[in-house]
């Protein structure tokens, strides 16, 4: 019995729970717009619609290894598709949403080759480069951007069925409003980012971006083709962020150039730090915590005491807090708090069972304890 | 035809230099197929040099490489996994965050080739290559005799382990020629036995040619078929391993490098 017992916690630890986990939160963030109001709505859409982009940073810096600070520019490139393509010629999200994400993965695959010269933190410099080179572009090109003054983004529209605010989806019973429909939207596309990404981070193409980002030289005498491999981190990268872009300026309806600066960047580097580098779930994880950071400012200190500092100045004070914090004391942000809790949960379970199962389910720890010691 | 009487490798008039530091000079040898060849040499002697060289790490300064029959040294570093060259590393190449399983993957990527696309959307054409060459890296686990470890962080095995990954690895890559570099270094006594056992294992049952890079005598001279005794980057000898022992130039660079190590410890 206590075999049977001890075998079936393992296939539970191996297929059994993580499906359940999954179910479980896929549920929770369907049901989830149903029991927030409005402020907290458009909070929860637009961490989802960042999570998809960061998602695309975790490809490229946490998977790959290229650190990169031009994650705006791509958001931004994306946006602009979506203006010219939805605003001005007045066509179908059905196309704009794609081609924000195409046309970001073609400026990706341009800038990729300097990855293949430069490392570490030389490519992070010339990533700001890019930065400063599209703020250039989005201040004097009115035709794109319109100026400095900004311009409006087209909402999601698929034929007939309009995003716009004001417009409600009934489904029987259910009411879905405007920024329910955007929630909607960002998490199915979320979801299929997040099952493309883990697939191919298991499959061949994902494991040689890791096998670059671990030792480059080990990997090209493995046969992993350096320049294919960067170039496709470059592509899925700046391609989520494209969609992620063109996603977020159209439920803003209306950005400035001034929107997409290096903070912006540097806001998606601290989610997938805090969130856990190099996993699908820290993406999603790290938005929740940067993105909702100034919605939870702003509930909980009331203007008056906040010392006439901005909510922002302080979101902004938060982050660099946050990336310090986790840097030090959990590089594998909250994905490695929660395998922490994890391990410490199935020691305590452990505890409460007996006999059977205890020896191999105390060797990980074992395992790790001689990391340390080596 | 002709390729399969050519030797495996032959290296004519190999020099290698860093500015004015001489890694080594003048360097000509065959290996025939399925030979089990030994480098041998004092630390120091340019035997990782000359695996750089081979493995297309380092560009060398003269000389020229034919690897069955073909140029080597036209060969992209990516495309020698392919072309049937496979390698270790003396300090361990492997990728610490990846699994035992997934590092020997790594080694089957040439042999793979799903992309991002089919991949990411997992088509059954993917699945169906990852379902093979995942019982293929499996095979090459139990054969260095680690399957029980296929599933464990890389980062979080013990040496010894780490070892015999990768010589899963390379096992893996389908290569003809095999260049094993120290894969005794570092190791106990009874782990040396292992290793050495497991080499002479895979030159028998595998159809392989290995060219090893050794620093422990003791172990060269019981599996080799033929030695080169290396010393400061020119060769001093080339035999059977009873021809290379006898040779008075090798005994010198050998007793040599005994006597001041005797002194180091005297000193200690």
């Amino acid at each position: 019995m206590t075999r049977l017992a001890s075998l079936r916690r393992r296939l539970g630890a191996r297929i059994g729970a993580k499906p359940a986990a999954v179910l479980a939160i896929a549920i929770l963030a369907i049901v989830l717009p149903f029991g927030l109001d409005a402020f907290w709505l458009t909070t929860a859409t637009f961490v989802l619609i960042a999570a998809i982009g960061a998602l695309g940073l975790n490809v490229l810096t946490g998977y790959t290894g290229q650190i990169s600070l031009g994650h705006a520019f791509f958001l931004a490139v994306g946006a602009y598709t979506a203006a010219v393509l939805g605003g001005t010629a007045r066509l179908t999200a059905a196309i704009w949403l794609p081609a924000a994400g195409v046309v970001a993965a073609l400026c990706g695959a341009l800038v990729g080759p300097t990855a293949l010269r430069l490392r570490g933190l030389y490519l992070a410099i010339v990533t700001i480069g890019l930065v400063f080179i599209g703020q250039h572009i989005w201040f004097n090109v009115a035709a794109i951007s319109g100026g400095p003054g900004g311009r409006s983004f087209p909402p999601v529209t698929f034929g007939a069925f309009d995003f716009s605010p004001g417009q409600q989806l009934t489904l029987g019973g259910l009411v879905i409003d405007h920024n329910g429909l955007y929630y909607y939207l960002a998490l199915i596309i979320l979801a299929a980012a997040m099952l493309f990404i883990w697939n191919l981070v298991r499959g061949r193409p994902g494991r040689a971006m890791q096998a670059v980002r671990d030792r480059e030289i080990a990997a090209a005498i493995m046969g992993v083709n350096l320049a294919r491999t960067k170039m496709s981190a470059f592509v899925v990268s700046s391609f989520l962020a494209g969609v992620s872009g063109a996603l977020y300026a159209s439920y803003l309806s209306f950005a400035t150039p001034g929107q997409w600066s290096l903070l912006l960047s540097v806001q998606y580097v601290a989610a997938i730090i805090v969130g856990g580098i190099g996993t699908v779930w820290g993406a999603l994880l790290g938005s929740m915590v940067i993105f909702a950071l100034p919605s939870v400012l702003q509930s909980l200190i009331p203007q008056s005491s906040s010392g006439g500092l901005p909510i922002d100045d302080i979101s902004s004070i938060a982050y660099g807090l946050l990336i310090i914090v986790f840097f030090v004391l959990e590089p594998r942000g909250v994905v490695g708090l929660g395998a922490r809790v994890a391990s410490l949960w199935s020691r305590v379970a452990m505890r409460g069972g007996k006999g059977g199962g205890l020896s191999e389910e105390t060797q990980p720890l074992e395992r790790r304890e001689a990391t340390w010691a080596r | 035809m002709t390729a399969s009487a050519a030797p495996m490798l032959e290296v004519r008039d190999l020099t290698l230099r860093f500015g004015s530091v001489t890694a080594f000079a003048d360097l000509s040898f065959d290996v025939a197929r399925g030979e089990l060849f030994a480098v041998i040499g004092p630390n120091g002697a340019g035997k990782t040099s000359l695996f750089n060289v081979l493995s297309r790490a380092y560009v060398p300064t003269a000389g020229s490489v034919r690897f069955d029959g073909a140029d080597l040294l036209r060969l992209r570093i990516s495309a020698l996994a392919g072309a049937g060259v496979a390698r270790t590393f003396q300090n361990l190449g492997l990728f610490g965050e990846l699994t035992a399983l997934e590092n020997v993957l790594i080694g089957r990527h040439h042999l793979m080739r799903s992309g991002t696309l089919r991949s990411g959307l997992w088509l059954g054409y993917a699945r169906r290559e990852e379902r093979r060459h995942r019982a293929a890296a499996m095979e090459a686990l139990e054969f260095t005799g680690i399957g029980h470890h296929a599933h464990a962080p890389t980062g979080t095995l013990p040496f010894g382990i780490q070892k015999r990954v990768e010589i899963a690895r390379a096992l893996a890559m389908e290569p003809k020629l095999m260049l094993l570099d120290e894969p005794v270094a570092g190791m106990s006594v009874s782990e040396r036995e292992e290793i050495t056992a497991l080499v002479r294992r895979l030159h028998r049952e595998r159809d392989l040619t290995l060219l090893l890079v050794e620093h422990d005598m003791g172990m060269v001279m019981r599996i080799a078929q033929r030695v080169l005794v290396l010393d400061f980057g020119r060769v001093i000898a080339i035999g059977t391993p009873a021809e290379v022992q006898r040779d008075e130039r090798v005994i010198r660079a050998y007793l040599g490098e005994e006597l001041e190590g005797d002194l180091a410890e005297v000193r200690r």
